[in-house]
């Protein structure tokens, strides 16, 4: 049923090949594909997760990391809640790419937006990026920090649910810019009164 | 009628599937032990120990959990309750179970009367909704049913939201249990209601439509998304006429231009999804736009991801590379082309101010994905927005390509020749719409580009470059009217900068070049209207230039040619019978008369230039030839006196070669030759045959072809081969002219002034050197350099601002001092004392005696103001 009290918009940016999509496969179908083909353009997931007996939706965009997709992907900023930047712990390029994403991100995010730094595929043996740097920057970036595997799926669940409960406290404190002005959730907090009159008697 | 709901079903599960709810005595005369049994026998029969529970179902509260805990208890050790995926008759046990938990109900409750009123308070409408579903889902909509619902939304449109919530709340049900076929059937069942539903009452509906349309399009499942699209679709198709202050799209455009994007790996599946997506993008570009209320689909947010989606599909299904396939299945079946409609669309929406905002992403797209080399399809692009976009905009589309090479001005040469080229394919489509300034900003912009191009480090592809430039602004200036041109002209040469630093050499020869490529365009219908004086001025100063002439005099072949003479006049030859000509017209002839003087002079420039080349002769043979096409009677006489003044520089002009002086008497003779037939003056034609048998026989090498190089230690300049002044002054007067004319033009040639301006190549003064001479002529009145009594330079001083002359005063002092400053002793002695005495003398008293001869007629010669302004008093 439609029943979710909130819905946030999560989108993942970062450079190509860091595992945007596995991080998005594995916590929506639980799935780790291997040979994942690049993404075009943006795609979309939807899962609803339960914090504090409370459901929420969230509505994910994986982006391209690919640079000649850059103004499409840049457009699905906006209207985010959550950003998910990730990163390869195994490749520099992908950690020293991170302050023009967030230059970005600056530019065409909200100013409110979540920032969530990850550092990706902590199962492979040929770390580059320490843990210690990983959070230094994103300590100095106001960043939250994680560390994940797509692939031993460590830390996914936790990534997004800490996402959501985030966001819910966000909300909870209106701090939060009501996405679609609060229509769409009006409305769906109607459906679950109607719901309730309905069949409550 | 009682409320009852019988279900029949024709598979292994009838015998426990059939259950009566409708009345409460029935209910109470069947035993829970039966049913449960039955159904766990069920269970055992079908093999499948599953019974689907789900925690999320809310909408049955706490009765059917209770249910649930019995049947649990029934079923005891047995089974246990799992979730259940996929497998299709899944659908009919989980049908069966909320049946009987319904069916429990009674006998969980303690109170039988709550349950009573709950089974039958059970709104109408819901169990119309209820009711068009079939038990077996590959039965599809029970029809009558449907027909009853309809006629029931119609009939009290005010339930129309509860129907449509109900309906919503049903198929989220169904997704998440994914029961797939009634989702289909709902959806189909909305639909049929969209159809059925009156303009006024779709708002009530409409919200829950769209939030089950999301529902669907939320799934992973391709197949619904692309049932939601169609639904979608429909529904855009459809013409509201009431505003909608709550909808919202958004979610819609994100997330068809994702399924834009699709990546499935089936390619069958991913056109599906990705057509799709178009369309939906379609849908809501159509909802949108004639709808001010709801979201602006102009926002860059929106666009930023409706037209990179379309691109990426045109350019993706590489459909535009075959452009012959016209196949209408096609269209329906192919992403890109789909897409292609789905921009025209777009684009034909767009109002002015949304131009930008539709172009702004395309041009980003073209960039990101490096589509401007080659540009194959950045050319299909904008021929398509051309194509489609309403036609007093698409001066803005220009527009917006030339800001966006503005912006790449620094990138690679390559990048901008293409986006020049595309620029020129488009150009055509607006130059019809562009009125007045906007047309000079083009210009002005496309000049400016050659201008920076010129002055950067030049290599082949920036020559390529410039020479797109010029070609673009070829195409635009050929589909402006020919008024324009002259316009654009104007403005061109007012561009050529007068300086000479290594630069602008080159800046000049472009600029020139695309002052050749306007110039073409034009057909010439009047002199006066192809010549106004800010183009002859300033034209005619190129044409004498010599680093500028040979351009320049091909700007004035190429205005003056009107019957395609031009081509025909390349080589010299005495064979004249090929040339088109036609009657001078009267405004033509006043027009030649009145400038002939400016022309001839600043051609003869380019002749007493010492460093002048065969083609220079060429050159100026063609120049010359087509203005004798111009020529009439009336004209003849100071044509002729060119010849001579010709002549005269072969003559006595030291600087120059032998070659050159022997060309330049072929050119004469030529010219002689030519324009005796033309004119067909039969003693012209004469002396003309006359002067060619002699030079046959004498000096061959003075006849028709102007040669690159020859051999000559000395020439004749023998006077029999020469053209004589009294030899012609005696053929014109037997045509039957006055003399008087050419006598008088031909007698101040001599003038010691003349051969300095002649060496003071570039100034100001070559225009009017010759009125200096008259000074020595009686009857003349002494007139100041720069300064002619017409109309035209009274205007001049009344609107010109006076620092223009002072500073056209003080160039041309500077220039005078540069030379005497610059110049060896010699030189300047040379320059400034009559060369050969003797001459001066003979010729002095020639003339001398002539006037003394002339006196009694000199009474007769024309007033003042006549020779003044021949163009008052010429026939």
């Amino acid at each position: 049923m439609d029943d979710y009290k909130f819905l946030f918009k999560v989108v993942l940016v970062g450079n190509a090949g860091v595992g945007k999509t596995c991080l998005v496969r594995r916590f929506t179908q639980g799935l780790f594909p291997p040979g994942q083909g690049a993404t075009i353009g943006v795609d979309f997931m939807i899962k609803t997760v339960e914090i504090d007996n409370e459901k929420i939706k969230l509505q994910i965009w994986d982006t391209a990391g690919q640079e000649r997709f850059r103004s499409i992907t840049q457009s699905y900023y906006r209207s985010a809640h959550a950003l998910i930047l990730v990163y390869d712990i195994s490749c520099q390029p992908t950690f020293d790419c991170l302050p023009d994403w967030l230059r970005e991100i600056e530019e065409y995010a909200s100013s409110k937006v979540l920032r969530v730094l990850v550092g990706n595929k902590i199962d492979r043996d040929d770390r580059e990026i320490p843990t210690r740097v990983g959070e230094d920057f994103a300590q100095r970036h106001n960043m939250y920090y994680l560390e994940t595997s797509a692939k031993e799926s460590d830390n996914v669940e936790k990534l997004f649910n800490q996402i959501a409960a985030e966001l819910m406290e966000q909300a909870r404190c209106k701090e939060l810019p009501r996405y679609d002005d609060g229509n769409l959730q009006n409305m769906n907090r109607r459906t679950t009164s109607v719901d309730v009159t309905c069949c409550g008697n | 009628m009682k409320p009852r709901e019988r279900c029949k079903e024709k598979d292994p599960y009838e015998k426990f599937v059939e259950i009566s709810c409708s009345s409460s005595s029935r209910w109470k005369k069947r035993e829970k032990m039966n049913t449960v049994s039955l159904n766990f026998n069920f269970l055992n029969d079908v093999g499948r120990p599953h019974v689907l529970f789900r925690a999320s179902n809310r909408d049955a509260g706490m009765r059917r959990f209770d249910a649930q805990k019995m049947l649990r208890s029934r079923l005891g050790s047995h089974r246990h309750f799992e979730e259940i995926s996929s497998p299709c008759n899944v659908e009919n046990l989980r049908n069966t179970f909320h049946m009987n938990a319904m069916a429990y109900l009674p006998f969980s409750a303690p109170a039988l009367p709550s349950c009573f009123s709950c089974t039958c308070v059970r709104p109408r409408y819901k169990r119309l909704v209820d009711n068009i579903f079939p038990p077996n889902p590959q039965d599809g909509l029970i029809k009558s049913n449907m027909e009853k619902l309809t006629f029931y939304s119609l009939s009290s449109p005010e339930k129309l939201d509860r129907i449509s919530e109900y309906l919503f709340q049903r198929v989220s049900r169904d997704i998440s249990r994914k029961r797939t076929s009634y989702v289909i059937m709902a959806m189909e069942a909305m639909d049929q209601l969209l159809a059925a539903c009156h303009a006024q009452t779709l708002n009530l509906f409409a919200e829950s439509f769209l939030k089950m349309v999301q529902k669907l399009l939320e799934s992973t499942e391709p197949d619904l998304q692309i049932l939601a699209t169609q639904s979608f679709v429909k529904f855009a198709n459809i013409e509201e006429d009431t505003p909608s202050y709550h909808r919202r799209y958004d979610f819609f455009v994100s997330k068809f231009s994702s399924m834009c994007h699709s990546s499935h790996i089936d390619p069958t599946t991913r056109n599906m999804i990705r057509l799709a997506g178009i369309r939906g993008l379609k849908g809501v570009i159509k909802k949108t736009v004639s709808d001010d209320l709801v979201e602006n689909i102009w926002e860059p947010v929106h666009m930023d991801k409706i037209i990179p989606s379309l691109l990426f599909n045109m350019h993706d299904s590489k459909y535009y590379s075959s452009v012959t396939k016209t196949d209408r299945e096609d269209v329906k079946n192919n992403p890109g082309q789909m897409a292609d409609a789905c921009l025209k669309e777009l684009v034909g929406r767009a109002s002015f101010g949304n131009v930008k905002s539709v172009l702004k992403p395309v041009l980003r797209h073209l960039d990101n994905h490096d589509l401007w080399v080659p540009n194959d399809f950045a050319v299909h692009t904008f021929r398509v927005i051309m194509f489609s976009i309403q036609r007093q905009y698409s001066y803005a589309v220009v527009e917006n390509l030339m800001y966006h090479l503005d912006e790449n001005s620094n990138c690679s040469a390559k990048k901008r020749t293409s986006i020049t080229h595309v620029l020129s394919k488009i150009m055509s489509f607006s130059a019809d719409e562009c009125i007045g300034p906007s047309v000079l900003e083009i210009i002005n912009s496309l000049l400016g580009h050659i201008r920076i191009s010129a002055a950067r480090r030049q290599d082949a592809s920036e020559t390529t470059y410039m020479e797109a430039l010029i070609s673009c602004l070829g195409e635009f200036t050929a589909h402006l009217p020919d008024y324009q041109k002259v316009e654009i002209m104007v403005f061109i040469l007012s561009k050529i900068p007068s300086e000479n630093s290594q630069t602008d050499i080159l800046l000049r020869e472009m600029l020139l070049k695309s002052l050749l490529i306007v110039a073409k365009n034009y057909t010439n219908v009047s002199l006066s209207g192809t010549f106004p004086a800010p183009l002859l001025g300033p034209l005619l100063r190129l044409c004498s230039h010599p680093e500028t002439s040979l351009l320049g005099q091909e700007v004035l072949q190429v205005l003056l040619d009107r019957h395609g003479n031009l081509l025909r006049l390349q080589e010299p030859s005495f064979e004249t019978c090929y040339l088109v000509s036609e009657p001078v017209s009267r405004p033509d002839a006043m027009f030649l008369k009145k400038y002939e003087e400016d022309i001839y002079s600043s051609l003869l420039l380019t002749v007493t230039d010492p460093g002048h080349t065969v083609q220079g002769a060429l050159t100026l043979y063609t120049t010359l030839a087509l203005i004798g096409i111009m020529v009439n009677l009336h004209t003849l006489p100071t044509y002729l006196a060119l010849l001579v003044r010709i002549q005269d520089i072969a003559l006595n002009n030291h600087s120059l070669s032998i070659l050159q002086k022997i060309n330049l008497h072929s050119l004469v003779v030529i010219l002689l030759n030519l324009i005796a037939n033309l004119l067909t003056l039969s003693p012209l034609q004469a002396y003309a045959r006359q002067i060619i048998e002699f030079r046959r026989s004498g000096a061959p090498y003075m006849l028709e072809d102007l040669k690159e190089n020859y051999v000559v230690e000395e020439m004749t300049t023998e006077t029999s081969l020469m053209l004589d002044e009294g030899k012609l002054a005696e053929c014109l007067r037997e045509c039957g002219l006055d003399i008087n004319t050419l006598s008088r033009v031909l007698t101040h040639r001599h003038s010691w002034i003349d051969s300095t301006s002649g060496n003071m190549r570039g100034s100001n003064l070559d225009l009017t050197a010759d009125l200096d001479s008259a000074t020595s002529t009686p009857g003349y009145q002494r007139k100041y350099p720069n300064e002619e009594l017409t109309f035209e330079s009274m205007k001049k001083i009344l609107t010109e601002s006076p620092e223009v002359y002072k500073i056209l005063e003080a160039k041309r002092q500077r220039e005078l001092f540069d030379l005497f400053r610059n110049s060896t002793f010699e030189d300047i002695v040379n320059h400034n004392t009559v060369k050969d005495e003797d001459t001066l003398q003979c010729k002095l008293e020639e003339i001398l005696s002539r006037t003394q001869l002339s006196k009694p007629t000199f009474e007769n010669q024309p007033p003042i103001f006549e020779t003044l302004f021949p163009e008052l008093f010429s026939c």
